[in-house]
């Protein structure tokens, strides 16, 4: 199983980065059935399940990094996991780092892991994306269509797109179209 | 004094403070704050209150169908709009699913670690360890060969010196006083909790449509179409996969978190005596078994200083004993002004000073119940049901009391449950609970549809004019209610008055201090460097602070970043 997992909280403006590109890949891609697209929110610890059985994951989160809003990153799983304190990957950082250690204490978890970040504009109480980071989400699609395809999976796009049903709000003046483009 | 700050003590999503003034040993005076403002309710202001619950349910990403629940029963509370029997149990049995995965987590991957030494592990002898687990327990997964296993790649991560998730425990602290048996025997059942949460999840994704943030609910109901011959439906196919998924969960509560909470509570013993704190609990019925919520099968009450034979039942979802005596104050909280006002009065205006012990210190506020601090949680939950007489509640405390008893050779009386440990017991004591009647109202769901009813929606129709309702869910760490004031059709206002809150919250306007504040008081302290004591007395809560205080995250990999000033 490879699961696409958007992280982030649709409620702390660019923190829903994650779960909005979960949206739009499954709005504008099929999959095929070895291919689990979600949208997980903030889990924290309850990240776990979605670890096991799985051989490889590919994250979708803001980052901390130097660099502009919007500009985007890519770490695998060493990386993630190489400077505990000083490598703020992310504002669920703690729990992605946890997570995957606990399934990894189990000697189980996925021996592919990669996260695909976008460095936010503000992460604060609100429902909608930054325009830099609005302008970021057709190059994150591209990024994760690249490293499905390193893993052989070659998502079908959809004949006719559905709605991403992005609920909660969209950039004023934007439209939820930003693959279709 | 000599001063113990704590900072941040969850490891879970959120980010708390504790300090706590340490003088020969012990604590003497503590202070528990949230660190960050989100003040997420500001969103719902103006929209739909039939899509009050999607957002909601994204206040916290750990607690996320519980905030769902209350939602969509405050609004059907504001409307006095029935909900169908089937979409009560369906919705039952997604909220027991979800709160036997959460205390499994809680008390394997979240706490255990805090009572069992991962090093010393590697001293223990399998064969021997074996033998006291098929003394304790007919579990299948505690033979020799998979201790070796368990014993083998623990070995493995300390002569890579890599300890991995096992890294910031305490080990060797003098505080730890498991065998190396022991310990080994809960190490290789935090590893195999792992694959339970994962399997009782599915139950919440089979029934929510999706985890962590269920699909399936509605207003008025549920979305889960019935029709036991259709693939794209609710079929028996379905939910004999539920069913199937619920005894296998019950088999590893019964014979396994049953057992290790006995064997740590009757080796702590002595942590029975410590952490009792606010004696004062409050909880609320759930598992409502009717359309407009009078019968449950949770009973919910209030207990005032501990005094069981007084307790006060909450027995509806139009209680105005419940209704009219909940309060939150601000006199130490961050925000501005110093009120203490009933939810639907309240605003949320931030208003941040510095940590001042005798002055404003936390963002979460501080609710009450007729102007007391309430403790809530399994312990609450326990103590109303033992006191109510709620039969499956007073068989699991009664059993688990002998048992503890019996290894630690002595008698005890439900008075031990005020500690640390008792909160350990409860939340145990109460997962055994949920899992019966998440049997029973399986049954009763099958039952249900077999007569015919297909029914699962009632359609809310919102009035011109204000409503006021309240939605209240037993969760699994307390008392969550939801309050909301429509008006025209949209929200007005809304306020969540949430499990961590009642008991993180900070002191009030009387300078009462809350749970968390109040049970550290009295804790030993071994060495201020590690003060692993103040961890477990906080951890046996279950703190969740993410949706007391609405924080994104926290920087570090830490458990506890340790300052002894």
């Amino acid at each position: 199983m490879i699961r696409v997992l958007g992280l982030g909280n649709v409620l702390m403006s660019d923190d829903g980065f994650g779960p909005y590109i979960a949206r739009v890949l499954d709005a504008f891609y099929e999959f095929p059935d070895e291919v689990e697209v979600l949208d997980l929110g903030t889990p924290g610890l309850d990240l776990t399940p979605y670890l096991l059985r799985a051989d490889a994951v590919i994250f979708i989160d803001t980052v901390t990094s130097d660099g502009a809003p919007g500009e985007t990153r890519v770490y695998d799983r060493e990386e993630i996991l190489r400077y505990p304190p000083q490598a703020r990957t992310g504002p669920h950082d703690p729990a992605l780092k946890e997570a995957l250690l606990t399934v990894a204490a189990a000697g189980t978890g996925p021996s592919i892991v990669k996260l695909i970040g976008v460095i936010p504009e503000w992460v604060a109480t609100g429902v909608t994306l930054s325009s830099p980071v609005y302008d970021a989400v057709t190059p994150v699609v591209t990024l994760v269509m690249e490293e499905l395809g390193a893993l052989g999976i070659q998502p079908i796009p959809r004949p006719v797109p559905r709605s991403p049903h992005i609920w909660w709000g969209m950039p004023e003046g934007k439209v939820p179209h930003a693959i279709a483009e | 004094m000599p001063r113990i700050t704590i900072d941040p003590v969850t490891r879970i999503e959120g980010h708390l403070r504790i300090d706590a003034e340490v003088d020969g040993g012990v604590v003497r005076k503590a202070w528990s704050s949230g660190q960050m403002f989100r003040g997420i309710e500001r969103i719902l202001q103006g929209r739909d209150p039939r899509e009050a619950w999607l957002f909601t349910q994204r206040f916290c990403g750990v607690c996320t169908t519980v905030h769902a629940i209350a939602s969509v029963r405050a609004v059907e509370n504001a409307l006095q709009l029935d909900v169908p029997l089937n979409a009560q149990y369906i919705r039952n049995i997604i909220l027991a699913a979800h709160a036997m995965h959460d205390h499994i987590v809680h008390f394997y991957h979240l706490s255990a670690l805090d009572w069992v030494d991962v090093v010393s592990a590697l001293k223990a002898d399998p064969a021997k360890t074996s033998q006291l687990a098929e003394s304790l327990s007919n579990w299948p997964g505690n033979s020799r060969m998979k201790l070796t296993a368990v014993r083998d790649r623990l070995k493995g991560f300390v002569d890579h010196g890599q300890l991995g998730i096992f890294q910031n425990g305490y080990w060797g602290h003098p505080a730890m006083r498991l065998s190396p048996e022991v310990n080994l025997l809960a190490v290789s059942h935090y590893l195999e909790a792992l694959e339970q949460q994962r399997r009782i999840n599915q139950v919440v994704a089979i029934l929510g449509g999706k985890t962590p943030n269920i699909q399936n609910l509605a207003v008025g109901g549920v979305a889960n179409a019935i029709n036991l011959d259709n693939q794209a439906t609710l079929n028996m196919e379905k939910l004999y996969q539920v069913k199937d998924i619920i005894d296998e969960i019950q088999a590893f509560i019964q014979q396994v978190y049953f057992v290790d909470v006995c064997a740590i509570g009757a080796m702590y013993a002595d942590w029975l005596g410590y952490g009792r704190g606010v004696t004062n609990y409050l909880s609320v019925p759930d598992l409502p078994l009717d359309t407009k919520g009078t019968q449950f099968d949770f009973p919910g009450g209030v207990i005032m200083d501990g005094d069981l034979a007084h307790v006060q039942e909450i027995k509806t979802f139009n209680e105005p004993f419940f209704r009219e005596n909940v309060t939150e104050s601000i006199a130490r909280s961050w925000y501005d002004g110093a009120w203490t006002r009933h939810p639907f009065e309240e605003d949320t205006e931030p208003k941040y000073t510095t940590f001042q012990d005798n002055g404003k210190y936390s963002w979460v506020k501080a609710p009450r119940f007729k102007g007391a601090p309430m403790q809530v949680g399994p312990l609450a939950q326990v103590l109303t049901g033992f006191a109510l007489g709620h039969k499956p509640t007073v068989k699991w405390a009664t059993k688990t009391l002998d048992t503890v008893g019996s290894i630690a050779k002595t008698r005890l009386s439900p008075a031990v449950l005020h500690s640390t440990l008792g909160r350990h017991a409860a939340r145990m004591i109460r997962t055994q609970v949920i899992a019966e009647l998440a049997q029973k109202h399986w049954n009763l769901l099958v039952n249900n549809i077999a007569t015919g009813d297909t029914s699962i929606f009632n359609e809310p129709v919102f009035p011109k004019g204000e409503q006021r309702g309240f939605g209240f869910h037993e969760a699994p760490r307390g008392t969550l209610s939801h309050w909301v004031v429509i008006r025209d059709g949209k929200i007005a206002n809304y306020q969540a008055v949430v499990p961590s809150t009642w008991n993180a919250g900070p002191r009030d306007e009387k300078d009462q201090p809350g749970p968390y504040e109040a049970s550290l008081v009295g804790n030993p302290v071994a060495d201020a460097t590690r003060p692993l004591e103040l961890i477990r007395t906080v951890h046996s809560f279950d703190p969740c602070l993410a949706c007391a205080i609405h924080t994104v995250n926290v920087e570090g990999t830490e458990i506890a970043k340790v300052k002894a000033l």
